[in-house]
Parts: structure tokens; sequence; C-alpha cells
């Protein structure tokens, strides 16, 4: 079993982010995150076997179907998905929700999305799939269409070090438009905390599924969020997006809160899982590797 | 339920903060970003019932923690069986007066009284104000092991001291201890000249115990007097006692027994003595033995000097001459020059001095009085005859005299009225002299034919005229005398000397005979002995003696058991602020623990 003080994927998510750059962390987290891989059988995310072919002479037999000579007596090839075949995007929610930290000096909801972002980026760019960003929030910020070039991980980089817009969130507008950015059909990687509207998001989501798109929601949650977790006993809080503020002795509401956080994952799941999409609630304490195998978790069905 | 400090029940006014804060929901707070409010939202409509129910609870709990602490603070009372009692002003009457020293069954009554005690104090706490005032308003206050050492300190006093004045002054203390449970305890023998009249309570409940036990048959010397208190030197000593049956009598004068005797029930001791000792001396009375051994002794005081030389001047006439003779064979008096008995014409004190028989010589009188330092003169003449009145002189008529009149403004209680003509004194004394308005003949008096005439010469020479000027001052123990202007110490029977500075001194508290000093010279004699009622031990029944105190709740028993539970009775309400203290603790804990109930839990 790897080191977890030796993998970048396994630290913790506000030390490692201390350490340097975000291509930098993200490419600390790759590396850790295949080397978590090394004794899987398969070799690549986007290698996927397609269809079986009769052997032709000049064919490489490491392509030959030994256990289907072995068992029929028939020679075939197994042909796999060309590797530059995947078209990614990740879809990124910049909102002001996002900017927003439960913890003094912990990493803010979007801070951790872009390392997210920047590692699944990495990851996929190594493989020679192309990769595409979009960054919203009540509208598109940045559009990057899906490339596998290697200029491609200079230019999500760049986009990912803007900041954010401090408005809302339309999340259904930036997934109509990455379908519209990904021609043919390809995966969707939704980064957000989702704090948009419920139908919206799944009609979006139900259009992408409807052209063939894999889409993953990875859901970004703060601990404090999940757990009413500020150190206040009476407070009044405020909607970062909108004018909207309760007075609530936290206290007396927090068990019901964490009920109802508890629902709340649990209908996104239910929602996404309708439309055919995968969808992972990722918290902001946990190690950048737990969201990156989150967000291919339902692809591969990685271990 | 009572309060000892009601005024910290304003403090419940706190309850009504949570109150407030609950009805105005909590406007107080920080305002704090927060992007997932509307899950928050959610929560608390989809949960609304559940915490408006937890807030209420809170709300509840919370108010009735500081209530509870504020009826702690205001230190409740309440009754409750069992337990201990309300802090109470106690103050323990303990009767010691004599009559409390009679042996009953084996032991003082103040024993039994004293064991009463110690019972009631076994039952005080330490948040009891307690105080034991003994029957001569001794005052001893504190802790209940200060007042148990006092308990255990206390003897019989030598009188009857005052219970009245005992039972007014422990009810002030308990009035003034800042106590809402007050009580008296009284300790009493029930005698009955000690609770004479109707005491009063002013609102102090009191439980009284008086042991049921009866009094023996008392003997008593009920007086015992010098007659006359100066002898020159012979004397008698006389003495009454309330025997009722022939009783051993001893006569002590100074450090010797003079005489012993019996004396048959209703007479009278009389024992007549010649001491060779001069001065003042202190004697006593005694009887033997009985169950009250302090009133068995009774003591005097006599001045003993030798028979002054007198000398019958020709001016008084020969009823002076042959009564001047008489004295001197009885060897009261001798023939001297040391007191002079005579006409007013030629009055040189210190004397006897009478009106002259001459009108004539009536202004010669004056002037003779004027050079003497007597501050009288004759004025007119009257004629009787008239009866004179005046003690030793029954019977004697003023036949012609002259009204007597005081020269100029005279010092009170310098002169002495011995004897009178209807409201105008006849004869008077006073520093060295006597003087009769009549002239000794019997044109103007009777009295040189009275068979008195020869014992009031004596007695007026002896008492007026021989020896010392001092007076023979009689007390009880702890009452209040009058100090002789002269006087600034006293000597106590023991030898030692104490200065008096008050000009009315309390009288010792033991009985015996004390000596005023004028310089270091004994110049009169302070008679301490217990009151005459003090050898009456006739009881009260229990139930008058209950009807004598007035103005409280009283409950008098000859039960010591009975009395000694009940010593608290009036305050069995105990101290309930641990009570309301802990009802605080478990309030307070209840509202953690809902509190905690709906806090996050440990991941």
């Amino acid at each position: 079993m790897a080191d977890k003080n030796s993998r970048a994927d396994l630290m913790d998510p506000v030390s490692i982010a201390a350490l340097g750059r975000i291509e930098i962390i993200a490419r600390w987290v790759v590396e850790g995150f295949l080397t978590g891989l090394h004794k899987s059988p398969r070799k690549g995310f986007s290698v996927e076997f397609a269809e079986h072919r009769p052997y032709q002479p000049g064919d490489d037999l490491r392509f030959l179907d030994w256990k289907v000579v072995a068992r029929a007596d028939k020679w075939l090839i197994k042909q796999f998905e060309e590797e530059t075949n995947l078209k990614a995007t990740i879809v990124l929610d910049v909102s002001k929700s996002m900017a927003w930290s439960g913890t003094p000096g912990g990493l803010t909801k979007l801070a951790y999305a872009e390392q997210v972002a920047a590692a699944v980026s990495w990851l996929l760019l190594r493989q020679r799939d192309g990769v595409g960003l979009i960054r919203f929030d009540d509208q598109i910020r940045t559009a990057i269409a899906p490339r596998g070039r290697s200029v491609q991980w200079r230019k999500i980089i760049m986009a990912l070090e803007d900041p954010g817009s401090g408005k809302g969130s339309d999340a259904s507008g930036a997934l109509i438009q990455a379908a519209q950015l990904v021609t043919r059909p390809g995966m969707v990687i939704v980064i957000s905390d989702l704090l948009v509207d419920e139908e919206e998001m799944k009609a979006a989501v139900a259009v992408l599924r409807g052209v063939g798109h894999d889409v993953t929601v990875l859901h970004i949650i703060d601990p404090a969020e999940r757990d009413l977790s500020i150190a206040k006993t009476e407070t009044e809080l405020v909607d970062t997006e909108s004018t909207a503020s309760v007075n609530v002795m936290l206290t007396e509401v927090r068990e019901a809160y964490r009920e109802t956080m508890q629902v709340v994952i649990s209908e996104w799941r239910d929602r996404m899982a309708s439309c055919g999409a995968s969808y992972e609630p990722v918290f902001t304490d946990q190690p950048f590797g737990t969201a990156l195998r989150r967000a291919f978790a339902s692809r591969q069905h990685l271990p | 339920m009572n309060f000892l400090a009601p005024f910290a029940l304003v403090l419940a006014v706190a309850a009504a903060v949570p109150l407030v804060l609950h009805l105005l929901r909590r406007r107080t707070g920080e305002k704090v970003d927060f992007p997932a409010i509307r899950y928050l939202l959610r929560a608390e409509r989809e949960h609304s019932r559940q915490l408006k129910l937890r807030n209420l609870l809170l709300m509840l709990l919370r108010v009735f923690a500081v209530l509870a602490l504020a009826l702690a603070a205001a230190r409740p009372v309440g009754r409750f069986a069992g337990g201990s009692h309300a802090p109470t002003a106690i103050a323990l009457v303990l009767d010691n007066s004599l009559s409390t020293s009679v042996v009953i069954n084996g032991a003082p009554v103040l024993a039994r009284l004293k064991d009463a005690a110690r019972g009631a104090i076994a039952r005080a706490n330490t948040s009891d104000r307690l105080w034991l005032v003994t029957a001569d308003s001794r005052v001893v206050g504190g802790s209940a092991s200060a007042v148990r050492a006092a308990l255990d300190r206390t003897e019989p006093l030598a009188g009857a001291g005052d219970m009245h004045a005992a039972v007014a002054k422990a009810a002030q203390l308990v009035r003034g201890g800042g106590f809402p449970s007050r009580q008296l305890a009284i300790l009493t023998d029930g005698q009955a000249s000690s609770w004479t009249g109707v005491v009063p309570l002013d609102g102090v409940a009191t439980t009284v115990f008086a042991p049921a036990l009866a009094p023996p048959r008392n003997r008593s010397v009920v007086s015992a007097l010098a007659e006359p208190p100066h002898w020159t030197p012979r004397g008698a000593v006389r003495a009454t006692t309330t025997a009722t049956d022939s009783v051993t009598f001893r006569v002590a004068l100074g450090a010797r027994a003079a005489a012993r005797g019996i004396v048959a029930p209703g007479e009278d001791i009389v024992v007549r003595l010649a001491p060779q000792d001069r001065g003042w001396l202190s004697g006593a009375v005694e009887l033997e033995p009985d169950e009250l051994r302090a009133d068995d002794v009774r003591w005097f005081a006599v001045h003993i000097g030798a028979a002054p030389g007198v000398n019958a001047d020709a001016s008084a006439g020969t009823f002076a001459r042959t009564a001047i003779d008489a004295l001197a064979q009885e060897g009261r008096v001798s023939h001297g020059t040391d007191i002079s008995v005579a006409g007013a014409e030629s009055a040189k004190k210190p004397g006897v001095f009478f009106a002259p028989n001459d009108q004539v010589q009536l202004g010669a009188a004056n002037r003779a009085l004027e050079r003497a330092g007597i501050p009288w003169k004759f004025g007119a003449a009257r004629n009787g005859p008239s009866p004179v009145s005046g003690a030793g002189l029954s019977g004697v008529s003023a036949i012609r005299w002259y009204a007597l009149e005081p020269r100029g403004a005279q010092e009170p209680g310098s002169a002495d009225t011995l004897a009178r003509v209807g409201t105008e004194p006849w004869a008077v004394a006073g520093d060295g002299y006597v003087l009769v308005a009549s002239p000794l003949s019997v044109e103007g008096t009777d009295l040189p034919m009275r068979a008195s005439w020869v014992p009031w010469l004596g007695e007026q020479i002896a008492d007026h005229l021989s020896g010392d000027a001092g007076a023979i001052t009689m007390a009880a123990p702890g009452s209040t005398v009058a100090r002789p202007a002269w006087a600034r110490e006293l000597e106590e029977p023991d030898g030692t000397r104490r200065p008096v500075l008050e000009s009315r001194p309390a009288a010792p508290s033991r009985a015996g005979v004390y000596f005023w000093l004028r310089g270091t010279q004994r110049a009169g004699a302070l008679v301490v002995n217990p009151e005459v009622a003090e050898s009456d031990l006739t009881r009260l029944p229990i139930g008058q003696l209950q009807s004598r105190f007035t103005g409280a709740e009283v409950a008098a028993t000859d039960n010591a058991a009975r009395w000694t539970a009940s010593a608290f009775s009036f305050s069995g309400r105990r101290a309930l602020e641990g009570a309301f203290v802990w009802l605080a603790l478990l309030l307070l804990a209840s509202e953690a623990f809902v509190t905690r109930a709906v806090a996050p839990k440990a991941e």
C-alpha cells in the first residue's frame, strides 16, 4: 500500500494546495493517483474494447483474443476505441457561492474545485485525450473547446487562474454551452456546489445525455455546509448570492439541517440517476485523489 | 415558605431574559455568510414542529432555572417533615437563681435545667444563632459550642436575680438577630416568687421547661441584725428563721463562733455579746444545713467601739446625770468628756442637747448651736402636752417645746428626724449631735420619767455620737446600691480591695459582708444577703406558669425530653436554598442535554 504521506492525491487538500501553483499540484496529484493504479490490469481510461474482427496476416498478435482462440478455435482480433477519441469537457461553477469556506484559512469550494479540474485535465491530457473547460456563473466566463494538444494544458491553467465573478449560477446554460462545444459524444464533468435550480439542472443534464455524453456531476460541499459547523451559537446567516437571511440558534437547528443535507444529497443522486448521469458528493476536506477517483468511478469502475 | 433574603427575589426578573429572547426570535446574532441557506430554510420548514417544541422546552428550562436560582438566592425556608430546621435565633433563658441550687432527689435543680439546655443546644446547627441568658441577665452568645461551654460554667446565683428582666433581654436579643425564626427557650424551677405578674414576650414564640419536682421543706435565716449597729462594746444579734421545727444555730462574729444554740419554731434568735474586737466586723447567723444551703446563713455587720466617755452637764439637769450614771453602770458609757449631754446654751459637739429651761436663754442657745455648727435653731414656743412619735419614744409627751427650724440650706440626708410632735420635728440628729426641742425637765417633757428614757439616750449616744459615722447598707446580690460619697474602695470578704467608681454600683453577686473604705480604714459595710422571698420554694403549677407569659405562642412542659424536642419546633421550617440550587442544576443539566441533542455529533 502506498504511503499516505508520500502521495499527493491522498494528502490533506489544504496542506498540498499551499505547496505550489495549481498545475504543479495537479501533476503531483495525478502522479500519486496513477501510482495507486499501478496494479490495475487496465492500461488506460480511454482505451476501451470496441469489437472483434477476423484475424488478417500482419495483425499484431498482442491483440489476438487468445481466450476465443482456445475456446472456439476462431482467430479474432480485439479492436479498441482509438486513444484520442475521448473528448472531455469540465464544466466548472465559479459563482460567488463557490468562493466560500466554512473554516478560516481553509480552501474555498472554488479553490478545491479548480484543483480537481486541473488534476482531471492533466490526467486526461496525459492520456492524449481531449479536454475542454467551461467556467460559468450567471453566464459563461470561459469556454475552451476540448483539445488533446500540449498547449491545451496551459490554456486550461490560465483560465483556472482567473478569479470568479462573484455572481450567481446558471448551470443549465453552461451545460447547454458544453453540449454545443463538444459535437460528438464525449464526457462532461460538472464541478459545482449545485446551489442552482434543480429542475433546470436536471433538464440540462438530460439534454447532454440525450446527445450521448457521459455526465458526471461532482457536488462540491464544504464540511461546514454539511454539518452547519459554524463556530457561533446565535447568528444571522446571510446568503452569499442573494439578500436572503435567517436568524437562527445554530445549536437548535443543526441536527435538522444535517438530516436535510442527507436528504438533499440523496435527492441529487436520484435526480442525476434518473437522467443517466453519475453523481458524487465531494467534500472539501477530502484529499484531491478522492475527488479524482469519484470523477471517473462510474466510468471505469476503479478500485 | 418564607425568605431570609427576600430582596434577592428581584433576580427573578432575569427569568424574563430567555423569555424575551424566545419571543423576539433571537435578533441579536452576528451576521455570517452562508451559501447553503436554502437548505437551512428547508430544514426549519420541514422540522418546524420539532424545533418549536425544542425551543419551547429550552425556553422553559432556562426560565425555570433562573427562577430556581433566584429563589435559592432569596434563602427560602419552609416547613417540611423531617430534616433540619430553618436558621433560628434562639435564646436559652436559664433560671440559675438561688432557689435552683436546692437538691432534690440527689441532684440540684439547676443540674436538671442544664441537662435539658444541653439537649436543646445539641439540636442547633451552624446556621442558628444562640444566646444563653441567665437570671442576672448575663448574656453569652455565639456558636453552639461557646454557649454549651458557658452553660457548663454557669453556677447558681446568690440571690433571686430577675427572670422578668432576663426574659425581656432574651426577647430583645432574638428580635435583633435578623432571623425570621425566633424562639425563647426558658428553663426554670417555676418558683412562684420568680414569676409574679405577667411576662410580655413581644411576639417571640416561647417554650418553657419547669421540672415537676416537689420542693423540700426549707429552713432559712430571713433576717440577722446587730442591735444597735454600733456596739459600745456591748450589743446583741437578733435573727429570725423560717424553721418549722427546732434547729441548731451558730452565730459567728469575725472569724470566731460567738454563740451556738437551738431555736424553736416561731422564736427569734437573740444573742447578747460584748466582744473584745473593735472596729467593723462581719457576722453571720447559720442554721444546720438543709437541701437549700445558700439561705441557711445570713450575714450582718457591726461596728464595735469602746464605751464613750460621757459628761452630763449641769445645764441638762439631774435627769441627764442619773441616766449617764445608769448607762455607766451597765458599761455602755463611761464618765468622760468625749460626749456631753447638756442644754443647748452649752452646746459643743459631740453631744445630746436639750432646749433651755428658761426661755430667756433661747437666744444664747441659738448662738451656741450656731457656734457648734449645728444647722438648727429654736423658734416659737409650743405648749402641749402633745404625744411624741418616734422610735423608742412610745407614750412620751411633749409639754413645752420650741419649733425646730433649719438654719440655712441643709444637704439632703445630713440630718435625721428622730421624733415628731404632730408634723413638726421634736428630736433631730446629725453629724455629732442629737437635738431635742423640749427642755429635759418635767415642765418640758415626761421623757425622763419614762422607762424608755435611759435606753433611748444610750441608743442615741451609740448610734449618733459614738465612734464611726459610717453606714451599713443592706442589698441583694446584683442589686443597685448607693455608694457612700466618701467611699472609693470596697473590701471583699477575702480581704482584697477593688475600686468602686460608680455612684450607684451593682452589689456583689455573692452573699457576704463587704466594707466601704475611707482611705485605708473600714468606714461602713455593705451586707449582701439573698432576698427573703428566694427561700420560699413554692412552685407554680405548669398551667399557671404558662399563663404568666403573654404576647406570643407559649408551650410549657415539665417533661425534659418533650421540651428538648420542641426547642426548635417553632422554627421547624428548614432551609430550602440547597434544594432550589439542586433544582436549578438539574434544569441546567436538562437544558444542556437538550441542547447537546441538537448539536453536531462527533465525526
